[in-house]
């Protein structure tokens, strides 16, 4: 069995001094290079758990482990967000000022490599995403599939061990979601990474080896 | 050539983006650095017209009553000290501001008639004046403000003096300024006896003899020989006198309120700034920079905008200190060379400003959560 890469035990997300409970006691082990898909209705806990997962928050009781390493305890969040997972958004999230090679560029600026370094990281990632010719282009230029492959890229800048994708194809019309859900299973494959998906599309959770339904805060496996 | 980024071109982008609000803060800023530069400017050429009459007079100590403002002292004290070894020469005098028409007021000094202060002055036409004569000299300045020549009366205080000599001062003050006998100061102003200091020239120090500790040898024996009165090295009286402290507390009085609106105007823009940007920083924070990345961020914005500021506030500072040093009204006062330890305190300050400026919303934009930032429309 391959060793865990990230384990949820009973974790309990809960918002305004506890009146609405958006997780409530979630177990759930996620192995390292697999490939989730997060499913369930709008409002169940898809997001919640994919922030905590992704270091971006913080559960109201219970453990969350990268590695057999307590999130927030053993692992500073920080490094965690920096080093350890990359996230792709449903909005892209790009940096309007910037141009594409510039917002790829973005996650690596608080590590200690050279600008050359970050620079030729980010053209050989946007080269692999195939946008060479649209490496200088702002976000506004773009259209919505290359945006997300720019927010791919990205995400992969600090060869991240974990890739978490919040509805990546939500803001992208059929032929876009199935290119770009094809970019992600192929570098989930070649990179050996832990894909996780939240998403709303059946085809797309179905198409995933391993499926997690989330309903009223609880995982229904 | 691929595109690098870094961290100030990432701070120039985000300035960049609003430019006309980044335009108008610098504005803002630049006016408040540059009403500074201007006030202190003034102030410190004020300082060092002042220091320059006793330098060019040769004084190397100026003695006052040791409760320093409205300095009076008696005349006959200047014997006492001129009676001492390590002293040349003992020039008592008063110092005062004086009405001479209703749009002329000026700087009046009272001198004996033979004092060596006569040293720094060059007589362009006519010549001294006499002790106990109602007789005045006029710097060249004042003599062409008044439309004045040697030979005429000036009324002052309902009496007339004659006019003897047009001279041109060693120190631009005194190119403003009018000179009279000390007896006749002191009849006018009701100060018999009195004066408001005693200017004082030291011999030449034995060989081998530091200079500063020959300058306090001197200053106690006058300090001893004279009670109640403090011996005042001439450059920190030049620093010191209640006219330059004015000056001084003016100036800096003035600049700091209009530092602080330029504070003000710069942690408005940062605080909207990072209202606007929240979700951004939420990206960030969500692509692993730590809080005091976004912090750095923001608060090297504040301090571009400072130090933008600044070098604006510099280019009109120095445009009017130039452009005072051509008005008549100031020219003889105000020098269009900026000290260059002022420049580099300016520039220090405004970056100062700005990262003072900055502090809150970078706190404010390094405290936001992650997932709250990204939910922020």
């Amino acid at each position: 069995m391959t060793s865990p890469a990230l384990e949820m035990r009973d974790v309990r997300k809960s918002y305004e001094q506890g009146q609405i409970e958006a997780l409530r006691g979630v177990d759930l082990s996620i192995a390292t290079g697999e490939y989730v898909a997060i499913s369930g209705p709008s409002g169940s806990g898809k997001s919640t758990l994919l922030h905590l997962l992704g270091g971006l928050d913080s559960p109201t009781t219970g453990t969350i482990l990268f590695k057999n390493a307590s999130l927030g305890s053993d692992i500073d969040l920080d490094t965690y967000r920096s080093r350890k997972v990359g996230f792709i958004f449903q909005a892209f999230h790009l940096m309007p000022t910037l141009r594409a090679i510039e917002n790829v560029q973005l996650p690596m600026l608080g590590l200690s490599r050279r600008g050359m370094d970050r620079a030729a990281r980010a053209r050989d990632l946007l080269m692999e995403m195939g946008l060479e010719d649209r490496m200088e282009s702002y976000p506004n230029q773009l259209s919505a599939g290359e945006r997300q492959r720019v927010a791919i890229a990205r995400a992969l800048a600090n060869e991240p061990d974990i890739l978490l994708a919040d509805e990546p194809t939500g803001n992208l019309d059929s032929k876009c979601s199935a290119n770009v859900m094809q970019m992600l299973t192929g570098i989930q494959k070649r990179h050996g990474m832990t894909l996780i998906v939240v998403t709303h599309d059946d085809a797309i959770a179905h198409a995933a080896p391993r499926q997690i339904r989330i309903r009223d805060g609880k995982v229904e496996q | 050539m691929i595109n690098q980024l870094s961290f100030p071109s990432f701070v120039w982008k985000n300035l960049w983006r609003r430019r006309l609000r980044t335009l108008l803060t610098l504005c803002g800023i630049g006016m408040a650095i540059g009403a500074f530069v201007g006030l202190v400017g003034f102030s410190s050429a004020f300082e060092q017209a002042w220091l320059h009459i006793y330098t060019s007079s040769g004084t190397d100590i100026a003695v006052i009553q040791r409760t320093f403002l409205n300095t009076s002292i008696d005349e006959s004290a200047a014997g006492k000290i001129r009676a001492l070894p390590l002293v040349a020469q003992a020039s008592p005098m008063i110092y005062n501001v004086m009405d001479l028409t209703p749009e002329v007021n000026a700087l009046v000094y009272g001198w004996k008639a033979d004092s060596y202060e006569f040293k720094s002055l060059r007589i362009l036409s006519g010549q001294r004046f006499r002790d106990g004569k109602p007789e005045v000299i006029l710097g060249y300045l004042l003599a062409e403000d008044l439309k004045m020549k040697p030979g005429d009366t000036l009324e002052i205080q309902g009496s007339p003096f004659k006019i003897t000599g047009i001279y041109h001062g060693g120190s631009a003050l005194e190119a403003d300024a009018l000179i009279m006998p000390l007896d006749e100061l002191q009849q006018l102003s009701g100060l018999e006896g009195k004066v408001s200091t005693i200017d004082v020239r030291l011999r030449p120090a034995p060989p081998g003899e530091p200079p500063e500790k020959y300058l306090k040898q001197a200053q106690a024996q006058i300090e001893a020989v004279v009670p109640g009165t403090k011996a005042v090295p001439a450059a920190e009286r030049a620093s010191n006198n209640e006219f330059v402290r004015l000056a001084h507390a003016s100036a800096w009085g003035t600049s700091s309120i209009a530092l602080l609106i330029g504070i003000l105007g710069i942690a408005n823009t940062m605080a909207m700034s990072v209202f606007e940007r929240t979700r951004e920083l939420g990206i960030l924070r969500a692509l692993g920079w730590s809080r005091w990345q976004v912090m750095l961020l923001i608060q090297m914005e504040a301090a571009v905008l400072g130090l933008g500021g600044g070098i604006i506030g510099i280019v009109l500072g120095c445009c009017a200190l130039r452009l005072l040093a051509r008005l008549p009204q100031t020219a003889s006062i105000v020098s269009s060379q900026v000290p260059y330890p002022l420049l580099a305190e300016t520039l220090g300050i405004a970056f100062w400003a700005g990262l003072l400026a900055g502090a809150i919303p970078a706190w404010r934009g390094a405290q936001l959560s992650p997932v709250e930032a990204l939910r922020h429309d």
